[in-house]
């Protein structure tokens, strides 16, 4: 038999101790932002090394026929794209910055700043798979091609959320009182996992032969 | 178990497991949650054995198999399946336990009750395609082994596409799940779970393409579509048993936030219970 023991004391501060947690005892941070998000980009990179690994290997047994259906990419439009979420990176980057230095209007700038770079992303992406569909080259024609829509399409899905994730950063620096630093490098977090994959995805399947 | 050790409530007997139990459920004032903790324990191992051991629809075989393939399919775990399925038909009832459990940890949040209701609803209506006509489709495929081989072929895929139909009942349920424990004040669970959900809820997304490919890795048996979707769903199922656990450790029936465990908020401060197990 063992005893836990459970402390009722009441919190002193009211504020969430969940979001407060990344501060060490010596008040030095070990990560910026929460590191609950942390937790999640470490399983949404496992998640996806998984997908990749699965792509590589139907890659490596059928080479001829995956490097056929790879040359119908635009490879500009790849580069593009992800110029634009390299952009957004950046952009983010500089809304944690303006944040921490507690100037909330130039972080509010870069907050949809990274947004518009968001929507561009979509809007290119879109018109890809539109022109794809319109060549004949749709989820059904070959495996490569269930892998591009399938990788991009569940990147674009994350991507999606990002811009929720986002709009909660513009909303609390938008208050009164102005973001916490922490909150807005959680949010930058995210958004850097979305751009981390993309360059994986881009490279997998646009350069890799 | 756990328990608290207030007013005229007797001390937890040190004696037999049988005492102890008794004891529980006597005085335990949490042990409607520790019943439901256990029925969710026993259920999914149980579920794992009927379906991966008894039964052996899991994993699920191909989609692209021929009509005598089925047949023969059916024939090689006839057995397995009238027995399995008559047991999930027995203890199939149980869900509403573990689906009850799981919403009261929503209601013990600072959110609306709506989350907890919706969460209920939509699992509610999860257990009849993920188990119930997916058992049935199986049990009529295998009781007569002379029946047409084309209605066999049509019962085998009825019976997995109702069960890949339940992925987006796991979608939006995790979703809901998410979205109360990132807006819970009460720290019920860490917000990393929430953030888990959010990963759960993705990967349900991914078996949709089970309803489109026969083969390959997006089929219902794929690499993508079942087998990275299990181990995703194994460790989140895990996690939430964990904490699950946890919480009805740290459960005050309060209204407030829910008091921390003393090892994660040294040193323990005065007004502490014990909870004994």
């Amino acid at each position: 038999m063992t005893t836990v023991q459970v402390s009722v004391a009441p919190r002193a501060d009211g504020s969430d101790e969940r979001a407060a947690s990344s501060e060490k005892p010596g008040g030095v941070r070990f990560v910026p932002g929460q590191p609950d998000m942390w937790a999640f980009v470490l399983f949404e990179a496992l998640v996806f090394t998984s997908y990749f690994t699965v792509y590589v290997i139907r890659r490596t047994q059928s080479p001829g026929p995956f490097l056929q259906s790879q040359t119908h990419l635009d490879l500009h439009v790849g580069v593009f794209n992800t110029l634009v979420l390299l952009a957004s990176s950046w952009s983010v980057a500089r809304c944690v910055q303006a944040t921490r230095e507690g100037s909330f209007r130039a972080a509010l700038n870069n907050a949809y700043l990274t947004m518009l770079f968001g929507v561009v992303f979509l809007v290119s992406k879109v018109r890809e798979w539109a022109t794809a569909i319109a060549q004949g080259f749709s989820f059904t024609t070959d495996e490569f091609f269930s892998f591009y829509y399938f990788l991009t399409g569940i990147h674009f899905l994350h991507l999606l959320i990002g811009f929720v994730v986002l709009g909660v950063a513009v909303s609390r620096i938008r208050s009164a009182a102005g973001a916490a630093p922490e909150l807005v490098e959680t949010c930058a977090t995210y958004w850097h996992t979305i751009d981390f994959l993309w360059v994986l995805i881009f490279a997998l399947l646009y350069v890799m032969r | 178990m756990s328990a608290t050790t207030t007013g005229a409530v007797p001390a937890m007997p040190s004696g037999s497991l049988m005492r102890r139990i008794a004891w529980h459920c006597r005085y335990d004032e949490k042990r409607e949650l520790w019943i439901g903790w256990w029925t969710l324990v026993a259920f999914y191992n149980l579920y794992g054995l009927l379906f991966f051991v008894l039964a052996r629809t899991q994993p699920p075989p191909q989609p692209s198999l021929g009509p005598a393939e089925i047949v023969q399919w059916f024939d090689d775990r006839r057995s397995g399946l009238l027995y399995g399925y008559a047991i999930v038909s027995i203890v199939g009832g149980a869900t509403a336990i573990m689906t009850a459990t799981l919403a009261y940890t929503m209601r013990r949040m600072s959110v609306s009750r709506a989350f907890a209701y919706s969460y209920l609803l939509i699992y509610a209506l999860a257990t009849l395609p993920g188990m119930l006509i997916m058992g049935v489709a199986c049990t009529v495929g295998a009781m007569r082994p002379d029946r047409d081989h084309a209605l066999v072929s049509w019962l085998y895929d009825f019976a997995f596409l109702s069960f890949e139909g339940t992925m987006g009942v796991f979608l939006v349920g995790s979703l809901i799940w998410m979205a109360a424990v990132l807006l819970d004040k009460n720290r019920v669970f860490p917000m990393w779970f929430g953030y888990l959900n959010l990963c759960n809820a993705l990967t349900e997304v991914v078996v949709a393409p089970a309803w489109i490919f026969r083969r390959g890795v997006f089929a219902w048996d794929g690499a993508i579509a079942w087998w990275i979707n299990m181990a995703v769903f194994v460790t989140y199922t895990t996690v939430f048993l964990t904490l699950l656990r946890g919480m009805i450790v740290r459960e005050d029936f309060g209204s407030g936030p829910l008091p921390e465990l003393a090892s994660d908020r040294a040193p323990a401060s005065a007004g502490t219970l014990g909870a004994a197990r």
